[in-house]
C-alpha cells in the first residue's frame, strides 16, 4: 500500500513538473524567438507536428487562421468563443495540463491582465520583423488591433438624433430611443462605463455638462459626473444582445429617432441599411465640430501565445502573419478595425487611429480592475 | 492477507451478488455517485472558493482560498440594492414563471389529453401527432417565433416591426411581447406535451369501471369528472406540476430571448451573466436551483411513491365510453387544429422565410435568395460562412458530429435505463433501489449550464476525458432520468412470473433480458432510447462549455450565429436541427413503434 501511495505521489509530481516545464518552455521559447527572422520562424514552425489550434472571439480570426494554415499547409482548428468561455477554457485546460489552444486572440484587457497573464496562461510575443512599427505601449501585451464602438444614429425623418454632447442622451426625449448591448453581456461595454468614473473622464463629463447647460453640474448623491451620466444614460437605454442586430435594427426605416452605441465595423453587414445610418464622429469631423466629450469608446484586441501551445513556433509565425498586411486582410476590407502596425493604414473613408484615440474613451486595465466591483453593482441597478 | 469477512458474511455476499439486479444496482450506485454527487460537491466548494480575477481583487485573497465573500455578496448586500436585484428579484421572477408555466402546461396538456382519450373529438390523429412537436423542438423555437411575430416599434428596442405589426397593423403591448407573460406562456406550451403524455397515459389506462358504474347510477358528467376522474389523475397532475416546475426553473434560452430585451431576469439568466466575472455567485445561484430541484424531487417522491404501479399491461378493462361532444365537437377540433398549426407549423414556416431574405423585415421577392442554403462564394455577405449550409463542409461535419453524439448518448443512457429499470423494479422497496432511483433522477435537476461547468473542471482532472468523450458522458448522465423512468415503467408493467419461468429452466440472465424481457416491452424500452437522442440533438447549454470549438455541434454553431446576428444562416441551421429531430423521431417511431409519449408516460 505504501509503495502504491509513493508511486502515485511520484507520478503526480512528474505530471506537475511536466506541466510546469511546459509553461516555462513556451515563455522561454518566445523570449528566445524575439530576435528570429521570418525564415527562422518558418523553419521552426514547419518542424512542428499536430493540429494548430486558435481560440478567438471574432469570426475573422478564424478566417485569418484558415488563410494562414492554407498558406503553410498546416492542419488547423479554430474556435470562435465568447471572452468568458476562452478564459474558462484556458484556465481549466492549462491547469489540468490538457491540450488546448496554441494561439489566442482576445479582448477585455482587464481580464487578460488579471487572469491570463497573472495566471501564466498567456504569453507575450512580439515578432522582430514588425516590432519597429508598433508603438512601445502596444507591445506588452501585444495589441493586434483596436476596435471602436461609436454613436451611430438613424438619419431618416425629421427628429434625427444628431447629438453634439453626450448629456443630450440623458434628456427625457431619448427615453427608449438609445440601443446598447447590455454591459453585463459584453465585458468591454462594462469596461467603458467603469472608465467614465475615473478622474479624467468624470472631469470631462462635468465640463461637457457645463458647456451644454451653462451651469455647474449638480451631483446630488452621485460620486462624480461619470456616475451621474451612467445612471441617466442607462435609464434611457434599451439593451440588446448582439451589436449586429442593433446595427440592423437602427438602420430600419421604422427606427427613426433611434441612436445606438455599437461596433462601427458592423456597418459591413449585408443586412444593414448603411445608407440610413450616420456615424456621429464622421459627421463631427466633416463639419469641424465634436461630440463632447467623447463619441464612443475603443478597446484593444490582443494576440497572445498559449502557455500550453503544442505548436509554439507555428503560433509565433501566425502572430507575425497577423501583424502584417496579409494577416490583417479579413479586417482591413471594412471600416472599424485599426491595426497597431503603423504601416497598415485604415480604409479610405475611415478616420485614422490617432483621431479616434483622441475622441474615444480608451481602456485602462489597472483602473478597471480596481474599481470594477463598485461600478458593476452600480450599473446593475439600471439593468433591470 | 487474511480475508476480513467471516464465512457467514462471505456466503451472504455471494448470495447478494448472485442476483444480477444487485450487481446492477451496486454498480450504478457507485458510478452515479461519482458522476452526480461528486460534481455536486465540487459545485458546493466553488461557492466558497475565491476565483482568479475580479473575486481576488474584491477579497484581497489568493485564488483558491476559501471565503464567504460570494455568499455574503449575493444574499446580504444592501448597497445599490445588490442582493435584491441580483438574487431576490430573479428568484421571485423564476418562481412566478415556473408556477405559471406549469399551470398552463397542466391545463392545456390535461384538457387536450382528456379530449383525445375520452371524447369523440374529430381530427384526433392530427392533433395528437402535432401536439408533441413543441416538446420535440428546441424550446427557443417558440421564443424566437414569438419575438419575430409580435415585436413592434413600441416595445423593447422598438426599432422594427414583426409580422403582426407590419402585416396586420396590430401593435401588441410590451407585457405581451416581452417578460413574464410570454416567457410563462412559451414554457407552458413547450411543456404541455409533457403534461399531455403523463396525464393522457393514465386516462388511457385507468380502469373505466368506476366511471361506468357512476354513469349507470345516473351521476351527472361533471360530477363523474370531479369525483372520479380528477382524483384518479391527481397524482399525475401533481407530478406533472412538479416536473414542469423544475424544468421551467432552469430554462435558459426562453428567458434570454423574451426577457433580456426588457431586462426581465430569472435565476438562470442571472447565473449566466454572473459566471463571467463572479463565478462564485454564479455557482451559488446554481446551488439554489439544485436545492429547489431536490425539494421538488422529494415532494414528488412522497406523492407518487406509494402509487408507483398504477398501470399494468393487462389492466385495461372494457372499452371506455367516449364522451360525445356533439355540437361542440367541430368548433373545439377546429380551434385546436388552428392552435396546433400556430404553435408547431407556423414557426417552421417563419424560419424558412427568415432564412431566405437578405435584409430583415423586407419580404418582397427581390430581397430573397436561396444563397444561405445552397449558395457558394458568399464572402461578400460577411455572415460567418462562405457556403450555403447544405453545401458547407463545416455545417455537414457538425451535423454528423451532433448525430453521432446523440446516438452515443442515447445508446448509453437508454441501455443504462433498461438496466436501472430492471434493478430497481426487482429490488423494489429496498434502500439500495431507492438510492439508485433517486440518483438516476438527480441529473434532471442539475441546471445544464452548471452541470457543464463542473464537467469541464472534472475533464481537466481525468486524462482522456476530453472532446467527444466528455460530451458523450455528460449527455448520457444528463438524459439518464428519461431513460431510467421509461425503464422502470416498462419493467413495472411486466409480471415477475415471466422471468421466473425462465429462471426455473435455467436460462442465463443476459438471455432472459435479450430474449424475453426486452422483446416484450420493446417499444417502451426503445422510447427510453429515443428521448435522450432527441434531447441531445437540441441541447445547447449543457455542451456549450465542453465543445472543442463552437463549430463542433449544430446547436453551438447556431448559438454563435445568433449571437453574431447572422440571422439567415442561424434560421437555416435552426430549421435543419428541427427537421433532423422530427425525421429521427418519425423514423424510429415507424420502424420500432417507440415514441416520445411512451418514453415519458406511464
Amino acid at each position: 500500500m505504501k509503495k502504491l501511495i509513493s508511486l502515485l505521489l511520484a507520478l503526480t509530481m512528474v505530471f506537475a513538473s511536466c506541466s510546469l516545464a511546459l509553461g516555462e518552455s513556451v515563455a522561454e521559447l518566445a523570449k528566445a524567438a524575439e530576435s528570429m527572422t521570418h525564415e527562422e520562424l518558418v523553419e521552426k514552425a514547419m518542424a512542428e507536428e499536430g493540429t494548430f489550434t486558435v481560440y478567438g472571439n471574432t469570426s475573422r480570426i478564424v478566417t485569418a487562421a484558415e488563410n494562414f494554415a492554407a498558406l503553410y499547409n498546416i492542419p488547423f482548428a479554430g474556435s470562435n468563443l465568447k471572452d468568458s468561455e476562452i478564459y474558462t477554457k484556458l484556465e481549466t485546460e492549462i491547469s489540468g495540463g490538457a491540450k488546448g489552444a496554441d494561439m489566442v486572440m482576445i479582448q477585455d484587457g482587464a481580464s487578460l491582465q488579471d487572469i491570463a497573464i497573472a495566471g501564466g496562461y498567456l504569453i507575450n510575443f512580439v515578432p522582430a520583423s514588425v516590432k519597429a512599427n508598433i508603438a512601445e505601449g502596444d507591445q506588452n501585451p501585444l495589441i493586434h488591433q483596436f476596435i471602436n464602438k461609436v454613436f451611430i444614429w438613424n438619419n431618416l425623418g425629421d427628429n434625427v438624433p444628431a447629438i453634439t454632447n453626450v448629456w443630450q442622451l440623458t434628456e427625457p426625449q431619448f427615453k427608449g430611443n438609445i440601443v446598447f448591448k447590455a454591459p453585463d453581456a459584453e465585458q468591454v461595454n462594462m469596461n467603458f462605463l467603469v472608465m467614465l468614473t475615473n478622474e479624467e473622464w468624470s472631469g470631462k463629463l462635468a465640463e461637457a455638462y457645463k458647456n451644454l447647460y451653462g451651469k455647474d453640474i449638480d451631483l446630488g448623491d452621485y460620486e462624480n459626473a461619470g456616475y451621474k451620466w451612467i445612471a441617466e444614460f442607462l435609464s434611457n437605454c434599451v439593451f440588446g444582445n448582439s451589436d449586429t442586430t442593433l446595427a440592423e435594427e437602427v438602420s430600419q426605416e421604422t427606427a427613426q429617432g433611434k441612436i445606438g452605441l455599437f461596433v462601427l465595423s458592423k456597418l459591413r453587414s449585408s443586412s444593414v441599411y448603411t445608407e440610413n445610418l450616420t456615424v456621429g464622429q464622421y459627421q463631427a469631423t466633416a463639419s469641424g465640430t465634436a461630440i463632447e466629450p467623447f463619441s464612443g469608446f475603443m478597446y484593444p484586441m490582443y494576440a497572445m501565445l498559449s502557455a500550453n501551445a503544442s505548436r509554439p513556433y507555428t503560433a509565433m509565425l501566425f502572430i507575425e502573419y497577423l501583424m502584417g498586411t496579409d494577416g490583417f486582410k479579413p479586417w482591413g476590407k471594412s471600416i472599424g478595425a485599426y491595426s497597431s502596425n503603423s504601416e497598415i493604414v485604415p480604409l479610405e473613408g475611415d478616420l485614422s487611429l490617432d483621431v479616434w484615440k483622441q475622441t474615444l474613451v480608451m481602456e485602462d486595465p489597472e483602473y478597471i480592475l480596481e474599481n470594477y466591483e463598485d461600478v458593476y453593482s452600480f450599473v446593475n441597478m439600471f439593468l433591470q | 492477507m487474511r480475508n476480513p469477512f467471516s464465512a457467514r458474511q462471505r456466503a451472504r455476499l455471494r448470495a447478494f451478488f448472485g442476483k444480477p439486479a444487485n450487481i446492477i444496482l451496486v454498480t450504478f450506485c457507485i458510478v452515479l455517485c461519482v458522476l452526480t454527487l461528486y460534481p455536486l460537491i465540487l459545485l458546493l466548494l466553488e461557492t466558497i472558493t475565491v476565483h482568479a480575477g475580479k473575486e481576488v481583487r474584491a477579497t484581497k485573497l489568493a485564488a483558491g482560498d476559501f471565503s464567504l465573500y460570494s455568499l455574503e455578496k449575493i444574499f446580504a448586500t444592501s448597497k445599490n440594492a445588490y442582493s435584491k436585484l441580483t438574487f431576490y428579484e430573479p428568484l421571485f421572477n423564476t418562481l412566478a414563471v415556473a408556477l405559471t408555466a406549469s399551470l398552463i402546461a397542466i391545463l392545456f396538456g390535461g384538457v387536450v389529453a382528456w379530449l383525445i382519450t375520452r371524447t369523440n373529438l374529430k381530427y384526433k390523429k392530427f392533433i395528437s401527432t402535432v401536439f408533441v412537436f413543441p416538446y420535440i423542438m428546441p424550446a427557443w423555437t417558440l421564443a424566437t417565433f414569438w419575438q419575430t411575430f409580435f415585436k413592434n416599434v413600441n416595445v423593447g428596442a422598438g426599432t422594427s416591426n414583426g409580422i403582426m405589426a407590419s402585416v396586420f397593423g396590430i401593435y401588441m403591448p410590451e407585457w405581451f411581447v416581452y417578460g413574464y407573460f410570454p416567457i410563462s406562456l412559451v414554457l407552458g406550451l413547450h411543456y404541455a406535451p409533457f403534461a399531455y403524455i403523463l396525464i393522457g397515459g393514465i386516462l388511457r389506462n385507468m380502469d373505466a369501471n368506476l366511471e361506468e358504474a357512476a354513469t349507470i347510477l345516473k351521476t351527472p358528467r361533471w360530477r363523474v369528472m370531479l369525483r372520479i376522474t380528477l382524483p384518479i389523475v391527481k397524482p399525475a397532475l401533481l407530478s406533472t406540476l412538479l416536473l414542469v416546475f423544475a424544468s421551467s426553473m432552469s430554462a435558459y434560452s426562453v428567458p434570454i430571448f423574451l426577457g433580456s430585451p426588457v431586462r426581465y431576469y430569472v435565476l438562470s439568466t442571472k447565473m449566466m451573466s454572473l459566471i463571467n466575472n463572479y463565478p462564485g455567485q454564479g455557482y451559488i445561484i446554481a446551488a439554489v436551483m439544485i436545492i429547489f430541484g431536490v425539494t421538488i424531487l422529494a415532494v414528488n417522491q412522497k406523492i407518487t411513491g406509494s402509487r408507483k404501479s398504477y398501470t399494468t399491461v393487462t389492466g385495461k378493462s372494457s372499452q371506455i365510453s367516449l364522451v360525445n361532444l356533439r355540437r361542440f365537437n367541430r368548433p373545439i377540433a377546429v380551434c385546436l387544429t388552428i392552435l396546433m398549426v400556430l404553435v408547431a407549423v407556423v414557426p417552421l414556416i417563419t424560419f424558412a422565410l427568415e432564412s431566405v431574405i437578405i435584409k430583415a423585415g423586407d419580404y418582397t421577392l427581390s430581397n430573397m435568395t436561396l444563397d444561405f442554403w445552397i449558395g457558394r462564394n458568399l464572402n461578400y455577405l460577411d455572415q460567418g460562412d462562405s457556403t450555403g449550409i447544405l453545401l458547407s463542409a463545416k455545417v455537414l461535419k457538425a451535423l454528423g458530429f451532433s448525430l453521432l453524439l446523440a446516438i452515443t448518448c442515447s445508446v448509453v443512457a437508454g441501455t443504462s435505463g433498461v438496466l436501472v429499470g430492471y434493478g430497481i423494479v426487482k429490488r423494489r422497496g429496498s434502500k439500495l433501489a431507492t438510492a439508485v432511483s433517486n440518483l438516476s433522477f438527480f441529473p434532471y435537476l442539475m441546471p445544464s449550464l452548471a452541470f457543464g461547468a463542473i464537467y469541464l473542471a472534472m475533464s481537466t482532472r481525468v486524462p482522456g476525458l476530453q472532446g467527444f468523450a466528455v460530451l458523450a458522458l455528460i449527455g448520457s448522465v444528463k438524459y439518464l432520468p428519461f431513460a431510467s423512468r421509461s425503464g422502470v415503467n416498462a419493467m413495472l408493467q411486466l409480471s415477475g412470473e415471466i422471468e421466473e419461468a425462465a429462471v426455473i429452466v435455467g436460462v442465463p440472465w443476459y438471455k432472459r433480458m435479450l430474449r424475453i424481457l426486452f422483446p416484450i416491452q420493446k417499444s417502451s424500452f426503445l422510447s427510453g432510447y429515443l428521448l435522450p437522442m432527441v434531447s441531445c440533438m437540441r441541447e445547447l447549454s449543457l455542451f456549450v462549455l465542453l465543445v472543442p470549438t463552437s463549430n463542433t455541434l449544430l446547436t453551438t454553431m447556431l448559438m454563435q450565429y445568433s449571437e453574431k446576428g447572422w440571422a439567415q444562416f442561424g434560421n437555416a441551421i435552426n430549421l435543419l436541427i428541427i427537421v433532423v429531430v422530427l425525421i429521427v423521431n418519425f423514423a424510429v417511431n415507424k420502424l420500432t413503434g417507440a415514441s416520445i409519449d411512451k418514453g415519458v408516460g406511464g
